[in-house]
C-alpha cells in the first residue's frame, strides 16, 4: 500500500488551477441547483428497484423463506451471498478514510468522502440481509441482541452470527460517526452558503453549531483522528468475523484458517472496485474531473491489482491446503468447485478475480477511465460470485452424498438482489443531491491557493 | 345420534356415562413391563366399555356398544393420557393385528399389536397412515345420487326396490374380506336371488395359487420359514415388501441372520441369492444377486432342479444362454445340495404357473415343505374372479351391481370398466372416498374408515383377529357390512334368524360368542361374554400355526405344468404393486405419497423402470417420457433408470395415475397401469411377455429425495462378508476412521443417570420404510408435496440413505436408516446464536421451537443434514382444517414457519417414560420407552435406550464388535451406533486368508 511519494505530489490531486471559490461551486452547486432531470430519472428507475426489495420482502415474510431456492443442504444462499458482498464493498470507505488517513495519503481527500458515504448504504443494505434471511425476522430482529429479559435464555456467544451481531453494527455505527464528524464543517458551509431559510435550518441543525473556529477545528481533528484509529482494526475485525461465519463450522470449503485474511483482502479488492466504479459516473455527472483526477484512479487501481493477487493467492492456496490436508471431504470440495455442477460459478470467478485485473499492469489502462470501467465491473461480478462459490458449493455437497442438492435462486432472490441495489443507489442519489460529495475542506488544504497557509496538518 | 354434527372426540357425559357401566378396572399401563412381564400386564388390563353410537341405518337411535379398552379404564382417563385399544389392520392385503392409541376420544397412532401372531407388534407404512386417511377431509362425507346430496334412507329404498325385481345382481368386494364378511355375503347371495359375488384385486398370486390348487389339490399356501432357512432363493418373489406378510418375512428373515459376537467363529446366516428383473427391495438386501429375465425363469427353475437332481451341466448351460455368471450358479447348486431341509425357494406371485410347477418340485426336492415351508390351510384372502367371467356378466346387463370397499374403474385389468359399468341398471359404490367407481356409480355411499368399524379378520389358519372402533364416525357415513346387512335383513323372509340382528356389531360378536360355545360346556352367557371382551383385549384369537399334514405334490400336475419354454419379445414388462399405494388404494394418502420408494427414492410419481443401457439403447435419460405397450394399449410415463434392473425388462408400480379421490391424488403424478393389466395374459396378468417401449412426447422429471447413490469411497456403510467376521468379529475396527481425540473443553459427564442413544443394526435393517412413516405419524411432520421434495425440502426425521457399490450393472445396495445422531459434540449447538438448539444432561440434542428465529446456520453445520425447516407455512392449512387437525399427536409440538426441527428421539415418550417411572420411584426400566421407529420396526434393527445401563439392548449393540459411528472421524461424538453388516456371499477363492477382505474401505 506503499506508493512512490512522488506520485503523491499535491499538483497531482487537483487537474486544472482551481480556486477556492471555483471549488466551493464545483461542490455545493449541485446541492443548491434543482435536480436535472437526469437526477430525476436516475432515481425513478433506483426508487422502483428499491420498490421490488420491498415487495420481495413481504413476500419472503408473510409466506416464508421457501420462496427463496434455499433448500437442505443449502440452508443459506443469496441472502448470505449478498449480505458478505455488501459488507465487503462496505470496506473501502472506512479503509480510505480511516487507514489512509493515519498512513497520510493525502490522495485520499477526493474520493474519502463519497467512499465512506457508499460504505454506510452498502452496510445498510449488507444489515437487511442477515435479518431477513432467517425464519422468523420479526423474532431475530430482537433475540439476537442482549437486552434484559426475563426468558430465562441468554444468547449464544459461541456462535459466530452472533459475533457478526456485534461486528456489523459496531462497524456500521463507527462508519457513520466517522463520516459524519467529516461531514461537519461541509455542513456548516453549506449552511453559510444557503439563501433559504429552510435550508439554512436545516443544515444549521446538521452542522451542530459548527463556526470554524480554532477549538473547534482542534478538537474536531483529534476526534477525526480517534475514529481514524478506531476503524482501523474494524476494517481488519468486520470481515475476519464474517469470516468466521463459515471458518468456525465444520463444514468442508468453510472450516479453513486462511478465511479471515482473505475475506479482508476480498473486501478491499471488491470495495475498491466499487468506488471506482461509482465514482467515475459521479465525477463525469458533476464534472469533478478535475478534482477527482486520473492520477485517483491509478491509485485505486494499483490497490485493486495487489489485493486481486492477494485474492489469487488465496484461491490457489485453498487447493492446496485441500490436498495437503489428506482429508477426503476437504479434496472433494474444491474438486467440485472447479469440475463440479457449480465450475461456471468457479472459473466466472477466477477469469473476472484474478485474469481480469492483471490487465491493470498496463499504465494506460490504469489511467484510462475508459479502459478501466470494464474491468472494475468485472471484479464486483466476480466478488459476488466469490461469495455464492463459498457459500453454495460448499454446502452443495458436503459430507453424505445421500443429502447432496444442487441450488437454483428463486425470482424472489433475484428480486430481493437487484432491489439492494434500488437501496444502495437510490441513498447514493439522495447524498449526491443533499450532502457535499467530496471533502471540501479537505480538497481546499491540498489545492495549490492554500500550499503554505496550515496544509499538512491534517492530511 | 349420527344426525348430530360428527364429534371427533367423546364428551365428558359420555365417559361418565361410560365409568358408571365400567367393569371392574384396575389401574395399569401398557408400556411398564418392567415390574411384570408383558403377559402379566395383558391379564391385569381391565375391561371398560365405551358407548359408541354407530352409523344409523333408518332413524331409530342404535343401542350403545362396548369397546374394550386395552390399557386403562375409563375412570382413570386424564386428558391428555392416552388409551390404547387393539383392534385389526384390514385395508392391506395381510391382515395385521394393532394397538391404536387414543387420546382425549381421537386415534392419533397406530402401533402393532405385540399379540397378534403374523406381525408381532412390527407395523408397516401404510399401517402407520391408516391414521391419516381416517381424517381426511376429502373422504365422502355424505350419500350422493349422481353428485347431488340424499339420505340414507333414500339410498336404501332405492336398492331395496330394485334388488327384489332384480335378476341379475353383482356384488365385488375386496379380497380379504373377514370371516363375518363372508359369511354375511354368502346369507346375502342366499336371500337375494340372483346375485352373484365377484372379488375384485388388481393385485393376487391368482397364477402361484392356482398353480398350488393343481399342484397340492387344495387352496392353501405355503408360508416360507426363512428364520431356518440357510439358503433362500428368490425368483423375482420382493418378499420383503410386497409378496406375502411382508412384516413377518422381514422378522423370520432378520432372524436368521443374527449374530453374536461371542461365537463369530462359528457364525451362520443365511445366504440370500435372488434372481430377479427389477432392483426390489428384496433384491437390495441379496448377498447373490442375479439378473435375469421374468422369462427365464422357468427355465432358471427346471436348470436348478436338474442341478439339484444331480444333472450339474443343466445349470452350466443355462448360465451360458442366458448369459449368467457360472460361478454364482454352481454356488447357489452347491449351496442348496448341501442344505437339503435347510433351504427354500420362493417365487413371484406374478410369474406363470409353470414357473410354480417348477418351484415347487424343486422345494420338494430339497425337503422344504415341512421345514423352511408350512402349509397354511386358511387364507387370508378370497380367490380373485376371472375379469372376463364379470365383463361377460356385465356384457348381458346388470339389473343392481353394488362394489363394496373397490375401485374397478381405477383398476379393472385390461381398463374400460366404466363403460360396462354403464350397462348396470343402477350402480351402487360403497367407499371412503368418491373416487373413479364411486364418481360414476349412479348412487355413491360413504363408508366408515377402519377405525370407525367393527369387523374381523383371518390372517391365516388360527390367527382371527377383531377389527373395533375407537372413534364415533366422523362423517354420515355407514359400514359396508352393516349396508349389506341392512339389505340382507330386508330381503330375507321373516322366519330368517338374520331379521333379529340389530346390528353389524352383533353380528360379528354372535359369530364369535357362537364360535366360542362350541367347545362345550363354556357356553353360558357369562363365559361367552367373557370370552369376546379377551377376544377385544387380546385383538383376536391367536393359536399356534400347527404343521398338520402338509398336502403332498402331485408331481404328475407338476409335470403337466412344465411344459414349452416362455416366449419373449424385446421387451417384457412386470407390473408391480407399489411399495406404499399398493393398487392406488392409499393414494390419497398424503404420508404414503411422500414416502420415497425404497429403492429408488422417488415421491409423487413413478415410472418406467428400465436398466441404464436400456435406455442408452433407446437414447432417453431419466424423465423423458415413453409409451409402453401391450396388446395394443399404451400408457405413457417417465423413464426411470435404476441400476440393477436386467435389459430388456420394463418394470412400472401399479397405483398412480389416479382421476378422482380429492386434492392428494390430484397433485399425484404418474400413469394407470392398469389397462396393461392381463391383456395379452391372462393367467399371469401382471406379467406381459411381449412388451414394446418407444419414445414418448416431452419429458417430466422424477422427483426424488436422494440424489446420489454412490458412497464415493467414504467411509459411510461399513460391511464385511462373513469370512471377514468369521475371521475376526471386530473386521469393522480396520475400516474405522477414528479421530485424534482433541478436546479444548473438559467433556460433559454423562456417566450418571440417563444417557439416551440408539443403535441401529445395519445388518438387520432391509430398507422398508416403516421407521420414516412411524416417525411422521408420531411427530407431526408435515407433507410438502412433490414441488417442495423437488426443491430439497421434504421434511421427514428419519430416512433411509441408499447407497450402491461395486458393479454398476448390478450393484450392492446399503440402506442406512439417517437420524439426529445427538452429536455430544453437537456442530449444530455450537453455531446457533440464541442457543435454540442445546444438549441435555441425558445426551439429547434438544430442539427449543419456540427459541428458533431460523438462521438455518445448524442446519449447515450439520455433517449429516438431519435437520428439517419449515420453509413455508407448511402445516397452516391443516391446523386451520377441524378435521385435519385431529390426526396430530398432542404430544408432539407442530411446527411454525421458519422453525429449524428434527429428531427428538421422541423426547415426549422419554419423558412419559421417566415420570412413570419417577412415580414408582424407579429408574426406567431397559424397553420401557420405545421410540417410534424403533416401535416399527419389522426387522428389529433398532434399540433405543440407556447406555448407562450396561445391560440395556443399546448398550449392549454398542458394545459389539461390528459398531461404527457415521463421520466420528470429526470428533462429533454420535450417539447414534451403527452395526455393521455382514453379508454372506459366496466365498471368494475358497482356503485364502479371509482377512484379505478387511483391506478395502
Amino acid at each position: 500500500m506503499s506508493a512512490n511519494p512522488s506520485l503523491l505530489a499535491p499538483a497531482a490531486l487537483t487537474t486544472e488551477e482551481v480556486d477556492l471559490r471555483r471549488l466551493d461551486r464545483d461542490i455545493y452547486g449541485p446541492m443548491e441547483a434543482f435536480p436535472t432531470y437526469r437526477w430525476w430519472a436516475a432515481i425513478l428507475l433506483t426508487g422502483g428497484l428499491a420498490g421490488i426489495f420491498v415487495v420481495c420482502l413481504a413476500v419472503t415474510v408473510l409466506r416464508g423463506i421457501g420462496t427463496w431456492g434455499n433448500n437442505v443442504p443449502v440452508g443459506w444462499g443469496w441472502a448470505i451471498v449478498n449480505f458478505v458482498f455488501w459488507v465487503g464493498i462496505g470496506h473501502a470507505g472506512t479503509l480510505i478514510s480511516a487507514i489512509l488517513f493515519l498512513f497520510r495519503q493525502r490522495w485520499r481527500t477526493g474520493i474519502a468522502r463519497f467512499a465512506e458515504a457508499m460504505t454506510i448504504f452498502a452496510v445498510i443494505c449488507a444489515m437487511q440481509f442477515p435479518l431477513i434471511h432467517t425464519g422468523r425476522p420479526w423474532l431475530a430482529m430482537f433475540w439476537l441482541i442482549p437486552y434484559p429479559n426475563d426468558m430465562g435464555v441468554y444468547q449464544n456467544f459461541r456462535s459466530p452470527l452472533e459475533w457478526d451481531v456485534f461486528a456489523v453494527s459496531t462497524y456500521g455505527l463507527v462508519s457513520l460517526m466517522f463520516w459524519y464528524t467529516g461531514l461537519i464543517p461541509d455542513l456548516a458551509t453549506a449552511r453559510d452558503r444557503a439563501g433559504h431559510w429552510f435550508r439554512k435550518f436545516v443544515y444549521g441543525i446538521l452542522s451542530l453549531g459548527w463556526r470554524g473556529s480554532n477549538r473547534a477545528w482542534s478538537h474536531y481533528e483529534k476526534a477525526y483522528l480517534l475514529f481514524a484509529g478506531l476503524s482501523t482494526p474494524l476494517v481488519l475485525s468486520v470481515h475476519s468475523i464474517v469470516s468466521f461465519d463459515f471458518a468456525v463450522s465444520v463444514i468442508p470449503g468453510w472450516h479453513t484458517t486462511i478465511f479471515p485474511p482473505y475475506f479482508v483482502a476480498g473486501a478491499i479488492f471488491s470495495g475498491f472496485a466499487m468506488v471506482a466504479t461509482l465514482i467515475i459516473i459521479m465525477r463525469k455527472m458533476f464534472r469533478l474531473q478535475h478534482l477527482i483526477t486520473d492520477n485517483h484512479l491509478e491509485l485505486m487501481n494499483k490497490i485493486i491489482i495487489a489485493t486481486s493477487m492477494m485474492v489469487g493467492y488465496s484461491y490457489a492456496m485453498e487447493f492446496f491446503t485441500a490436498w495437503y490436508s489428506g482429508v477426503a471431504y476437504e479434496r472433494y470440495v474444491f474438486l467440485n468447485r472447479a469440475l463440479g455442477p457449480y465450475a461456471w460459478a468457479y472459473w466466472t470467478m477466477a477469469i473476472c478475480n484474478v485474469l481480469v485485473p492483471q490487465l491493470l499492469w498496463f499504465k494506460k489502462i490504469r489511467r484510462t477511465a475508459l479502459l478501466m470501467y470494464p474491468i472494475v465491473i468485472l471484479v464486483n461480478v466476480g466478488m459476488w460470485f466469490e461469495r455464492f462459490v463459498i457459500v453454495v458449493t460448499s454446502l452443495h455437497r458436503d459430507f453424505l452424498p445421500t443429502s447432496w442438492d444442487y441450488f437454483r435462486p428463486s425470482l424472489i432472490d433475484i428480486g430481493l438482489f437487484v432491489g439492494s441495489w434500488g437501496i444502495f443507489l437510490t441513498l447514493l442519489l439522495l447524498f449526491c443531491r443533499f450532502l457535499p460529495t467530496i471533502a471540501a475542506t479537505e480538497v481546499k488544504v491540498v489545492v495549490a491557493e492554500s500550499h503554505g497557509s496550515h496544509g499538512g496538518q491534517h492530511g | 345420534m349420527s344426525q348430530q354434527p360428527p364429534k371427533g372426540y367423546h364428551s365428558l357425559e359420555t365417559m361418565q356415562r361410560l365409568q358408571r357401566s365400567a367393569l371392574p378396572t384396575r389401574d395399569e399401563d401398557l408400556s411398564a413391563p418392567d415390574a411384570v412381564t408383558r403377559r402379566d400386564v395383558l391379564k391385569l388390563m381391565m375391561g371398560a366399555s365405551t358407548a359408541l353410537a354407530l352409523g344409523t341405518t333408518g332413524c331409530a337411535r342404535k343401542p350403545e356398544r362396548e369397546i374394550i379398552s386395552r390399557a386403562t379404564g375409563p375412570e382413570y382417563q386424564k386428558p391428555g393420557k392416552a388409551l390404547y385399544y387393539s383392534s385389526t389392520y384390514t385395508d392391506g392385503p395381510v391382515p395385521y393385528g394393532v394397538m391404536i392409541k387414543t387420546v382425549d376420544g381421537r386415534p392419533v397412532k397406530i402401533e402393532g399389536n405385540p399379540d397378534h401372531p403374523v406381525n408381532q407388534g412390527a407395523s408397516d407404512a401404510a399401517m402407520q397412515a391408516w391414521v391419516l386417511s381416517l381424517y381426511d377431509p376429502d373422504r365422502l362425507r355424505e350419500p350422493t345420487e349422481g353428485t347431488a346430496p340424499t339420505t340414507w334412507e333414500a339410498a336404501d329404498d332405492r336398492i331395496l326396490a330394485a334388488l327384489p325385481q332384480a335378476s341379475n345382481v353383482v356384488l365385488m368386494t375386496r379380497a380379504n374380506l373377514g370371516p363375518s364378511e363372508r359369511a354375511l355375503v354368502k346369507r346375502f347371495t342366499e336371500v337375494c336371488s340372483g346375485a352373484r359375488h365377484f372379488v375384485h384385486e388388481a393385485v393376487h398370486d391368482t397364477p402361484r395359487r392356482s398353480a398350488w390348487n393343481r399342484l397340492y389339490g387344495a387352496d392353501g399356501e405355503w408360508l416360507p420359514r426363512f428364520d431356518l432357512a440357510r439358503v433362500i432363493v428368490s425368483l423375482d418373489s420382493d418378499f420383503l415388501a410386497t409378496d406375502g406378510a411382508a412384516l413377518e418375512n422381514i422378522r423370520l428373515f432378520t432372524r436368521g441372520r443374527k449374530l453374536d459376537d461371542a461365537h463369530h467363529g462359528e457364525a451362520d446366516i443365511s445366504r440370500l441369492y435372488v434372481a430377479e428383473s427389477a432392483m426390489s427391495l428384496t433384491g437390495s438386501n441379496a448377498d447373490e444377486r442375479i439378473c435375469l429375465k421374468p422369462s427365464a425363469m422357468g427355465a432358471f427353475a427346471r436348470a436348478l432342479l436338474d442341478a439339484v437332481r444331480g444333472r450339474s451341466e443343466a445349470i452350466a448351460e443355462f448360465a451360458r444362454v442366458h448369459r449368467v455368471d457360472e460361478k454364482t450358479l454352481t454356488a447357489l447348486t452347491k449351496d442348496l445340495r448341501e442344505n437339503s431341509q435347510r433351504s427354500v425357494v420362493v417365487a413371484g406371485p406374478h410369474l406363470p404357473q409353470q414357473v410354480h410347477a417348477a418351484v415347487a418340485l424343486l422345494n420338494d426336492e430339497l425337503q422344504a415343505p415341512g421345514h423352511t415351508l408350512v402349509w397354511n390351510p386358511v387364507r387370508a384372502a378370497l380367490p380373485v374372479s376371472d375379469p372376463a367371467e364379470v365383463e361377460s356378466v356385465f356384457e348381458r346387463g346388470v339389473d343392481v351391481a353394488v362394489f363394496l370397499g373397490v375401485n374397478p374403474v381405477y383398476d379393472w385389468p385390461g381398463g374400460g370398466f366404466a363403460a360396462l359399468l354403464q350397462k348396470a341398471a343402477l350402480s351402487v359404490g360403497h367407499g371412503l372416498y368418491r373416487d373413479e367407481t364411486l364418481a360414476a356409480c349412479t348412487l355413491a355411499l360413504p363408508s366408515h374408515h377402519g377405525l370407525e368399524s367393527w369387523n374381523d379378520a383371518v390372517a391365516r389358519a388360527g390367527v382371527e383377529s377383531i377389527c373395533q372402533p375407537v372413534i364415533a364416525p366422523l362423517f354420515n357415513s355407514r359400514q359396508e357390512a352393516e349396508s349389506l346387512l341392512a339389505w340382507t335383513r330386508a330381503l330375507a323372509p321373516d322366519s330368517d334368524p338374520i331379521r333379529t340382528c340389530s346390528d353389524w356389531h352383533d353380528y360379528v360378536r354372535a359369530r364369535w360368542q357362537g364360535e366360542s360355545t362350541s367347545e362345550g360346556e363354556a357356553g353360558d352367557r357369562l363365559t361367552r361374554r367373557r370370552t369376546w371382551q379377551d377376544c377385544l383385549r387380546r385383538g383376536g384369537r391367536f393359536e399356534e400355526l400347527t404343521a398338520a399334514s402338509p398336502p403332498r405334490l402331485s408331481h404328475d400336475a407338476a409335470q403337466a405344468l412344465t411344459p414349452s419354454p416362455m416366449e419373449a419379445g424385446d421387451y417384457e414388462l412386470v407390473i408391480l404393486p407399489d411399495p406404499a399405494l399398493w393398487d392406488g388404494r392409499f393414494a390419497g394418502n398424503g404420508w404414503l405419497q411422500e414416502l420415497p420408494d425404497p429403492v429408488s427414492k422417488v415421491v409423487w410419481d413413478s415410472g418406467a423402470i428400465v436398466s441404464p443401457h436400456t435406455a442408452e439403447g433407446l437414447g432417453l435419460v431419466e424423465g423423458d417420457m415413453v409409451v409402453v405397450e401391450v396388446g395394443g394399449r399404451s400408457v405413457e410415463l417417465p423413464l426411470l433408470m435404476q441400476p440393477g434392473a436386467v435389459d430388456g425388462v420394463i418394470s412400472a408400480y401399479l397405483g398412480y395415475g389416479r382421476m378422482e379421490g380429492g386434492v392428494i391424488v390430484e397433485q399425484a403424478q404418474g400413469a394407470n397401469l392398469a389397462p396393461l393389466l392381463g391383456r395379452e395374459n391372462p393367467s399371469h396378468p401382471r406379467l406381459a411377455l411381449k412388451a414394446a417401449l418407444r419414445r414418448g412426447s416431452g419429458h417430466r422429471k422424477l422427483v426424488r429425495t436422494q440424489k446420489q447413490f454412490s458412497m464415493h469411497d467414504r467411509p459411510i456403510v461399513l460391511d464385511g462378508t462373513l469370512q471377514e467376521y468369521r475371521h475376526d468379529a471386530g473386521f469393522v475396527e480396520h475400516k474405522r476412521h477414528l479421530p485424534e481425540p482433541v478436546q479444548m473443553y473438559d467433556p460433559w459427564d454423562y456417566s450418571k443417570g440417563y444417557k439416551w442413544a440408539i443403535a441401529v443394526d445395519l445388518g438387520a435393517c432391509v430398507g422398508c420404510n416403516a421407521c420414516v412413516a412411524a416417525c411422521q405419524a408420531e411427530n407431526n411432520i408435515p407433507i410438502v408435496g412433490r414441488d417442495q421434495v423437488d426443491r430439497g425440502r421434504e421434511m421427514h426425521w428419519i430416512r433411509i440413505d441408499r447407497y450402491h457399490a461395486g458393479d454398476a450393472d448390478n450393484p450392492t445396495v446399503h440402506h442406512q436408516p439417517m437420524l439426529c445422531q445427538h452429536c455430544d459434540n453437537a456442530p449444530c449447538e455450537s453455531v446457533c446464536p440464541v442457543n435454540a438448539t442445546s444438549h441435555s444432561p441425558e445426551g439429547l440434542n434438544e430442539m427449543t421451537y419456540n427459541r428458533c428465529v431460523g438462521t438455518r446456520y445448524c442446519s449447515n453445520n450439520c455433517p449429516h443434514k438431519v435437520r428439517r425447516f419449515n420453509f413455508l407455512r407448511y402445516q397452516d392449512a391443516q391446523l386451520r382444517d377441524p378435521v385435519q387437525e385431529l390426526v396430530f399427536n398432542p404430544q408432539v409440538t407442530v411446527r411454525g414457519v421458519g422453525v429449524m426441527e428434527k429428531c427428538t428421539f421422541c423426547v415426549q415418550r422419554i419423558n412419559e417414560g421417566k415420570f412413570k417411572a419417577r412415580n414408582r420411584d424407579q429408574q426406567v426400566a431397559d424397553g420401557a420407552i420405545q421410540t417410534a421407529c424403533q416401535q416399527a420396526c419389522p426387522a428389529q434393527a433398532i434399540a433405543f435406550g440407556n447406555v448407562n445401563d450396561p445391560d440395556s439392548a443399546v448398550a449392549k449393540m454398542n458394545a459389539s464388535k461390528r459398531t461404527f459411528f457415521v463421520l466420528e472421524e470429526l470428533n462429533v461424538k454420535p450417539n447414534v451406533a451403527y452395526l455393521a453388516r455382514v453379508r454372506n456371499p459366496i466365498p471368494q477363492r475358497p482356503g485364502h486368508d479371509p482377512s484379505d477382505g478387511s483391506r478395502h474401505g
